[in-house]
């Protein structure tokens, strides 16, 4: 605990006051802005797929640009929030009055990932509704048009849709609490979206190193690579995107054991950048 | 000089934090092994000395990252706009660069090939003067060539969608509109109608290319055969659990009446005395 704490118990309303504040500073740092250029983008494509008459094929494409501008932006956004968020607070030294206060490191930096995990969760449920919205669109006008192209219904499953939603957003949530944890030792925000970036490329790609060095003949180098392996989280997990676009269901097996791994990611690295920001002199 | 400890601190920290990130990694190892054996199942391997040459490092690394559907999708979106130019080497490169990085769509493998197969003759013919300028022999050696790749092409999507009733029907196809070869075909249907998941007309077709060898009584038996496990109405007064009826969409495109239908005109061609013919 803190020594400015002055000895009070650890508090969730407090953590959702920062929280909320986080989220209300988010909010305002033009993020809809943000949101609906994104909009925007997601419709124009998907008029855009329209003047090559793919047929029903069309929106595996509307899925496919749709979930993959989820992705870039979502991480984009993550990162920068995340950093941009917490400098904020060190920068105009709010931070340094914040924590003079009785509250706990714990709570602040708790409360700082849940109002950035708020603001990603707006961010994902919003392009989620609105890439189903705009694939149930083209999809009734598709059945419309060629009938004998959907013998069996609908191509697209709008609930495995939904559920990716909230895998992507799991997802960006360890990437935030990562955001978090280079900002908690880091002393500039260009450090930390570059260092978080460096970050994603990693945990996107660790899966490479793994397959390369499994039948490499040198024990301590497997041995290495098999304990980077085991540092940075396997992001790859999450990429079930194309199976909602080709039209095959998600198992609910697999989904439960890729929210349970961001989950715990989360609570792990989280109370690392508590760790490490307690270390840190302001 | 003195030793300052505390210049240790930002090392201890670290270590604390790898340390405590690889054991974590460890002990989700039960979580996340099934988790991506199942999420890799489902991507086929990128064979990446292929792809090299043709993509830049970006692009590689962001298939690698997990954009290979959309990467798959820009460059099918390139290769309609080669194809709209007639431009032959560059459609074809891109269209097997795009099965190269996303082969589970069946739709690149089917389009492709009729892009090979059904275009680029014409454009061959189109290049070499015109089809009142080339020969007919030479129109059709070019048919011949663009069907071969386009064949060979088509059996490559066997590699990841094994004994797909659609891959055998574009082959069938090919084989049919493009080659004349009525045998080649009928064994290719054949393939597809001795699928589950094959469509009604699969089966018709198969037999109709049968006939049209003057194969008359192998059309007759699998007619006779199919024309039972064909959904039929339920006859008036019959009364079937709501589960077992067919809806009428199926009805009708299983077209039992079609059926039954050729089936007699076969008897007729065949002379089936009456007494022998097919009892429905």
């Amino acid at each position: 605990m803190n020594a400015t704490t002055g000895g009070v118990p650890f508090s969730f309303s407090r953590l959702l006051i920062v929280a909320g504040n986080t989220f209300t500073e988010a909010v305002r740092q033009k993020l809809f802005n943000f949101l609906l250029l994104l909009a925007v983008g997601l419709v124009a494509s998907a008029q855009f797929f329209r003047e090559f008459n793919f047929g029903s094929s069309e929106l595996k494409f509307i899925s496919d640009f749709g979930l993959g501008a989820m992705v870039f932006f979502g991480s984009t956004l993550t990162i920068a929030a995340t950093a941009q968020l917490f400098f904020s607070e060190i920068e105009n030294r709010t931070a340094l009055t914040i924590l003079a206060k009785p509250i706990w490191r714990t709570e602040f930096i708790f409360g700082k990932f849940l109002g950035v995990f708020a603001v990603i969760g707006v961010f994902c449920a919003l392009t989620t509704l609105l890439l189903a919205g705009l694939l149930c669109s083209r999809e009734n006008s598709l059945m419309a048009l060629h009938p004998d192209a959907f013998p069996n219904g609908r191509l697209i499953h709008y609930g495995d849709l939904m559920v990716m939603g909230v895998l992507q957003w799991l997802k960006f949530g360890v990437l935030a609490a990562i955001t978090l944890l280079i900002a908690s030792f880091s002393n500039t925000n260009l450090y930390t979206v570059v260092m978080s970036f460096f970050m994603l490329v990693i945990c996107h790609l660790q899966y490479l190193a793994h397959d390369a060095y499994a039948q490499v003949a040198s024990l301590p180098l497997r041995l290495l690579v098999r304990m980077l392996g085991y540092v940075f989280p396997n992001f790859q997990v999450f990429n079930l995107a194309d199976q909602v676009a080709i039209g095959s269901g998600l198992d609910a097996g697999v989904v439960l054991r890729v929210a349970g791994y961001a989950l715990v990611y989360i609570a792990v690295i989280g109370g690392l950048a508590v760790y490490s920001f307690r270390n840190r002199e302001i | 000089m003195k030793f300052n400890l505390l210049a240790l601190r930002p090392l201890r920290a670290g270590t604390v934090v790898l340390a405590t990130l690889l054991i974590a990694g460890w002990a989700m190892r039960p979580l996340e092994d099934p988790a991506w054996q199942a999420v890799r199942a489902g991507q086929p391997a990128l064979k990446l000395d292929s792809l090299q040459g043709a993509l830049g490092q970006g692009v590689t690394v962001g298939l690698l990252g997990g954009f290979r559907a959309i990467a798959a999708d820009f460059f099918w979106i390139k290769t309609n706009s080669v194809w709209s130019d007639y431009d032959l080497p560059a459609t074809q490169t891109l269209i097997k660069l795009v099965t190269a990085i996303d082969p589970r769509p069946l739709y690149f493998w089917q389009n492709g090939a009729r892009m090979i197969a059904y275009d680029m003759p014409n454009w061959r013919v189109a290049e070499a003067g015109g089809y009142d300028v080339v020969s007919t022999a030479m129109q059709q050696q070019i048919e011949h060539e663009q069907s071969a790749v386009a064949i060979k092409y088509l059996n490559e999507a066997f590699g990841y969608h094994p004994d797909s009733v659609q891959i055998y029907l574009e082959i069938g196809n090919v084989y049919l509109n493009r080659l004349k070869d009525l045998n080649s075909a009928a064994e290719y249907y054949h393939k597809a109608a001795l699928r589950s998941d094959a469509p009604y007309f699969v089966a018709r077709i198969y037999a109709e290319l049968l006939r049209r060898q003057g194969r008359n009584a192998e059309a007759y038996d699998w007619l006779k055969k199919l024309y039972p496990t064909l959904p039929k109405p339920t006859p008036p007064g019959l009364v079937q659990p709501a589960k077992n009826q067919p809806s009428a969409l199926e009805i009708e495109m299983a077209m039992a009446p079609v059926v039954l239908g050729r089936i007699r005109e076969i008897e007729k061609e065949l002379k089936i005395p009456e007494y022998q013919r097919f009892k429905p």
